[in-house]
């Protein structure tokens, strides 16, 4: 079938089976393979992108129902510009180690800062509660959302030059 | 996945005729329970049809004592929509502690409730609340919809469109949820109505049901005490390797008494 | 530990130069590789734990759209691969070499765990090959099973091998039985505790998978794959295929997540290879997670009973262990040294124990195979140690930290020979444990239990003082090289396997200390396919001091090498020269590094290309960590209130790197005290706990808070110092976490538990003491 869909703000048209996922749409494609597949449950998050601005677990919907929608992937978050304050603050707080769960749990984060500006830790811990990771045990991917939400309220700078301080 | 044809409902008649042409044929709505049991290959519907975008199935309103939420409407949208707060604001809450912020962006109410899942949250509300679940052909009273696990009063071909929550004057949910799924281990919803008092409680059991025992100690006095001496009986409610019966049995007391207390602002 | 900020504009600044790839989603693991022309595989599975093959009919999956071959055990035997490798045998208590029952690469004539492998299917599309798998027809004759390692000991159970009666793999001891019994019979007092640490599925976040291609015209492999090191992939790989290890190329550019689990092969990898060679196509094959669940090996499962001799003055005499360890249905790679030699190695924990015995018993059960899953049973003997110390105090009424305090390892005993061998080089223990329990403000802990009292909370406060053995390693080096390759760069080669731990930071950092030149002109390459460097891949937590001092040696290699070209550049004696600050300098001249290398560019090898080596054996990294818990009887929920961690790791290269290691390690081990257990259907063996829906990971909020300080007493025993870190974490949070809730549950009247520590099954415990 025919699917008509914006991708990182390109206007897209696949062609693909009825039960095609939106996750292997985008990975395997549209070659976007930052968006990760980590379990078949619906409950690791890896698979996390925007649709229509909301954060949705590409796993666990059709490419099918993606027809008109707008998509943001991990890629397309910053798009070849500085980096997102989210994607900033994630590596300056060592809140990724493998890396693996980090695509989900950054637009996890972004869509969760949208919502709530000023997060406190439990609702951090409430709008990241459908994303796993293994290796960081989740205290710098706290620090991390929380340095994003003060970078941006405070208007972040661009991103660092990585002199040490 | 098995394959499967995809059709976007073109309005409600069309979707109903395609399900009674096909009695293999399922509606999608969010799909949050659907496609990952697709992905197990434990369902195989021939043909999906998506009824996501019927305006038909969405809105959010008034309708004198009662709020009528469109079935397609997500539990996202239901836990922040000012109409809800506003009038029913224990079943924003409901809809807000479903799952994750990504599934809520997804699921319906709709869906959920014509699934019936045992450790599913609506259920608890919509029995609570005494709702009218309205079909494409007739409206279904709560207590006669929720039949067993998975198993409800609606015919194969049969669609919601929208539930229509009575409006107690005061009610809440208190939820304890499974660690790992985040499905209701217990969750119990208390509606105080103003002739009477309604308790139902999902999670525990293999269908959600109303804890007679409390909405009767209740509807006497309203209060934390009058529930904490009390016992839900375990026979009969679930018991795998997450919990024994027993143990469900406690917290449906002690989440009846949370919400109790949620509501009358005393201690729990 | 707050981000690191730019000084000069106030800008975050990356942590780790793996970063920028990976939170822009160009990280590349190996699911992301496509190849044209590739095909899919996927692989037939037993759905039954114990049964006799009668037969496997592929005719039909062979006939379906899109399958191009289906592969049975027959095209294995053809081909001539072996099993799985299982490691070297151990001696066992009869003096003869354990007999192995390795996992084969399909399974011939019987099946004795759901999720063996059984046929691959391989068709133009994963869809396609997963449809026609389930044309595959099966015919299984089932047999009884056992679950569980008592339901395998048990008189009459089912065997499982031939040969290896009542199910048992190996009788393992080491130690001094007889100065153990003599210790018991002498002693004041003793304790015993029977303490099982429970099944785990690892479930790194990557699902396993591999992408094999063959290159006919060359008989060269290629396989991508996840994995811990290719040097000891590549050798594994041609152990069970046959084919030369120089003809097989291993690729992992970035692995998401291994703990132990991705160190060898699987049946997976030499499947995907023959259907290439067999083929003539790239085949990959990528596991879903319920399938993972099934077939990566499962970690931990051992129980061991813990016993303790004290002299009247608290002196401990001995220590001796009862070890049982569930194997799984097969025996595989590094299997049989998590119940004995890691157990052994550090028995003696961090106390003066004069007599030392364990006795270990491996049994075979019809479950998934068990290998290492992040500390390999260094954190279950140290969870078992401190537990026991625990619970010796309480027993008798004796002051935890005193009697702990009494017993240490003294600083001026080192280097000092545990009673069964092992020679620790140093450590401060009473110092580690003082500054922990000072952070942790151990002695406010009884007002605070107070206030939780007060508030109808139980409250406890537990601590555990580890110690564990890091990686001896098996290769006779760690060999590493720089090389300028002209692009203004200095380019850094080794052959760690990271997987998260941050390598092409930390190395770069220790070469950009050692030389004075920014980190950022550095690049670290783990794993380059075609490498010919010798060295260990990563595993027990030695990539840091095994690689890195190999690292350090090359820096004074490289400045030792570039001061002949440097002098003969600035005209000066080379006597004369300083090197500083990235720069030789001869007075007010000076020739920075990078100048020099830019000056000699031409000739291939460059002339400062350099190489680094240096042995590095088993480090004992060591820490006192301290949990402190609130339970809520009316739930069982437990809040994990603080958790302080002092540990012991020699030297620090990177100290937002190390502090992430101590954290993923503490809520790996908080996870199994909490809820992690992968549990089996005692009838039909099956797999109970099939997904994250059943199987409780840690999520975020598990630990909320983690406090972590050092008390850094180098080693001697490599070039920097260091100690390891990697799995420090899980030694410590076991002991912490569950000695904390022993405190707190002791008082309610609960006699001593297992983990996990359920909500369900804490509630149950207190309802039955009331």
């Amino acid at each position: 079938m025919k699917i008509d869909l914006v991708v990182n703000g390109e206007h897209r048209t696949v062609h693909c089976e009825q039960r095609t996922l939106l996750a292997d749409l985008l990975r395997e494609q549209l070659g976007l393979t930052g968006t990760h597949i980590g379990c078949d449950t619906s409950q690791c998050g890896c698979c996390t992108v925007h649709v229509d601005g909301q954060a949705v677990k590409s796993c666990t919907m059709l490419a099918a129902q993606a027809d008109g929608c707008d998509i943001v992937t991990i890629e397309g978050l910053a798009k070849g510009g500085p980096l997102h304050p989210v994607q900033q603050a994630f590596s300056a707080c060592h809140g990724l180690q493998c890396g693996f769960c980090t695509p989900g749990m950054i637009m996890a984060s972004v869509d969760l800062l949208k919502r709530h500006p000023s997060p406190s830790a439990d609702q951090i811990r409430e709008g990241l509660a459908g994303n796993l990771c293994r290796c960081t045990g989740y205290v710098n991917i706290v620090a991390a959302v929380q340095t994003a939400a003060a970078q941006i309220a405070g208007g972040s700078p661009a991103a660092g030059s990585g002199d040490r301080p | 996945m098995y394959p499967f044809t995809y059709e976007r409902a073109a309005g409600l008649a069309q979707a109903v005729a395609s399900l009674k042409a096909d009695p293999q044929a399922k509606v999608l709505a969010g799909g949050m329970t659907l496609l990952p049991s697709m992905k197990h290959r434990l369902a195989a519907p021939s043909s999906l049809i998506d009824i996501a975008r019927l305006p038909e199935l969405h809105g959010i309103r008034l309708d004198g004592q009662g709020l009528v939420v469109g079935a397609a409407s997500r539990h996202g949208e239901i836990a922040t929509d000012a109409t809800v707060l506003a009038s029913l604001p224990a079943l924003a809450a409901v809809a807000g502690m479903i799952g994750d912020p990504q599934v809520r962006a997804r699921g319906t109410l709709g869906g959920a409730v014509a699934n019936n899942d045992p450790a599913a949250d609506y259920p608890a509300a919509v029995l609570a609340c005494r709702a009218d679940i309205a079909t494409d052909r007739r409206g279904i009273a709560a207590d006669d919809f929720f039949q067993g696990m998975f198993t409800t009063a609606l015919e194969p071909d049969e669609i919601i469109t929208a539930i229509r929550f009575d409006r107690p004057r005061q009610a809440a949910y208190a939820k304890f949820a499974h660690a790992a799924s985040g499905y209701a281990m217990t969750g119990v919803f208390v509606a105080r109505f103003d002739d009477t008092v309604r308790v139902a409680v999902t999670g525990a059991g293999p269908c959600v049901f109303r804890w007679a025992a409390a909405e009767a100690a209740l509807a006497k006095d309203f209060s934390c005490a009058a529930v904490r001496d009390l016992t839900l009986p375990a026979d009969g409610l679930n018991a795998d390797q997450h919990a024994p019966a027993e143990y469900r049995a406690h917290l449906a007391q002690l989440m009846t008494v949370r919400a109790v207390a949620q509501i009358t602002g005393q201690a729990a | 530990m707050s981000a690191v900020v730019d000084s000069r504009t106030g800008a975050l600044v990356p942590s780790r130069q793996e970063d920028l790839r990976l939170v822009t989603g160009h990280g590349k693991y190996t699911a992301d590789w496509n190849l044209p022309g590739q095909l899919h595989a996927f692989i037939v599975r037993s759905d039954r734990a114990h049964a006799r093959l009668v037969k496997v009919d592929t005719e039909q999956a062979s006939a379906a759209a899109g399958v191009v071959a289906v592969l049975t055990a027959w095209d294995v035997a053809e081909a001539g691969f072996h099993e799985i490798p299982s490691g070297p045998p151990l001696v066992g208590t009869d003096g003869k070499p354990q007999v192995k029952h390795p996992l084969p690469v399909l399974a011939t004539d019987r099946v004795r765990f759901v999720g063996q492998p059984i046929a691959m299917v391989i068709a133009d599309s994963a869809l396609a090959a997963q449809d026609a798998a389930e044309l595959v027809a099966i015919d299984y004759d089932e047999l009884p099973a056992v679950a569980s390692l008592d339901a395998a000991l048990a008189p009459g159970a089912p065997q499982l091998h031939e040969g290896r009666q009542g199910n048992v793999s190996l009788v393992f001891e080491a130690g001094d039985n007889a100065a153990v019994q003599a210790a018991f019979a002498k002693a004041a007092r003793t304790t015993t505790l029977r303490m099982h640490s429970q099944r785990l599925i690892g479930a790194p976040m990557e699902l396993r998978a591999c992408l094999a291609t063959y290159d006919t015209a060359r008989e060269h492999f290629t396989i991508y794959t996840p994995t811990q090191g290719i040097i000891g992939m590549r050798s594994s790989l041609s152990a069970v295929t046959g084919f030369d290890a120089s003809r097989i190329e291993v690729v992992a550019q970035d692995v998401g997540g291994s703990f132990g689990l991705r160190g060898g092969p699987y049946p997976e990898h030499a499947l995907v290879m023959l259907a290439a060679r067999k083929l003539g196509r790239p085949v990959k094959w990528v596991g879903s997670r319920s399938e993972v669940f099934l077939s990566d090996w499962h970690g931990r499962a051992l129980t061991i009973e813990a016993s303790v001799a004290l002299s009247d003055d608290n002196t401990i005499l001995a220590f001796r262990f009862e070890d049982q360890a569930d194997l799984g249905a097969y025996n595989c790679y590094f299997q049989s040294m998590i119940g004995t030699k890691n157990i052994t190695v550090t028995m003696s924990g961090v106390y003066k124990v004069p007599a030392l015995y364990a006795r270990s018993t491996l049994v075979f059960t019809n479950t998934v195979p068990v290998s290492a899953y992040r500390g390999a049973g260094r954190p279950d003997i140290a969870y078992a140690i401190e537990r026991l110390m625990d619970q010796a105090a309480a027993e008798h009424g004796l002051d935890p930290v005193a009697l702990r305090r009494r017993n240490f390892i003294p600083p001026s005993a080192f280097p000092y020979t545990t009673a069964n061998g092992t020679v620790y080089d140093c450590g401060e223990f009473a110092a580690v444990m003082d500054k922990a329990l000072k952070q942790a403000d151990y002695a406010g802990f009884p007002a605070r239990r107070a206030a939780s009292e007060a508030r109808g909370r139980l409250r406890g406060i537990g601590f555990g003082c580890y110690l564990e053995a890091s990686g001896a390693g098996t290769a006779p080096k760690d060999m590493v090289t720089a090389r300028f390759a002209g692009d203004g760069l200095l380019h850094l080669y080794g052959v760690t396997g990271p997987s998260g731990q941050g390598h092409e930071t930390s190395f770069a950092k220790i070469v950009s200390d050692g030389l004075g030149i920014s980190p950022q002109l550095i690049r670290y390459h783990a794993s380059e396919p075609t490498t010919e460097l010798v060295g260990n891949g990563t595993g027990g937590s030695r990539s840091l001091y095994g690689a890195g001092s190999a690292f350090k040696v090359m820096v004074g290699n490289l400045i030792a090498r570039a001061r002949p070209h440097a002098a003969r550049a600035l005209a000066h004696p080379e006597g004369t020269l300083e090197y500083r600050n990235g720069a030789f300098h001869a007075g007010a001249h000076h020739i920075s590094l990078f100048d020099l290398a830019a000056s000699l560019r031409g000739p291939t090898p460059h002339p400062l290309d350099t190489e680094g080596e240096s042995s590095s054996g088993t480090t004992f990294p060591n820490g006192c960590h301290v949990a402190e818990v609130e339970i809520d009887p009316t739930t069982g929920i437990t809040e994990v209130i603080a958790y302080n961690a002092v540990d012991d790791l020699g030297f620090v290269v990177s100290p937002q790197l190390v502090q992430g290691q101590v954290h993923g390690g503490v809520l790996q081990g908080a996870g199994q005290v909490f809820g992690e257990h992968a549990i089996y259907d005692p009838d039909t063996a099956q797999l109970l706990t099939g997904s994250f829906m059943d199987y409780v990971m840690p999520r975020v909020g598990m630990v909320p808070n983690i406090r972590t300080d050092y008390h850094l007493v180098p080693t001697k025993l490599n070039a920097l110092g260091a100690k390891g870190v990697g799995e420090s974490g899980c030694s410590g949070s076991l002991p912490a976490l569950v000695n904390a809730m022993s405190d707190a549950l002791r008082r309610a009247g609960v006699p001593p538990m297992d983990m996990p520590f359920t909500p369900a099954i804490v509630w149950k415990a207190l309802r039955e003491r009331r």
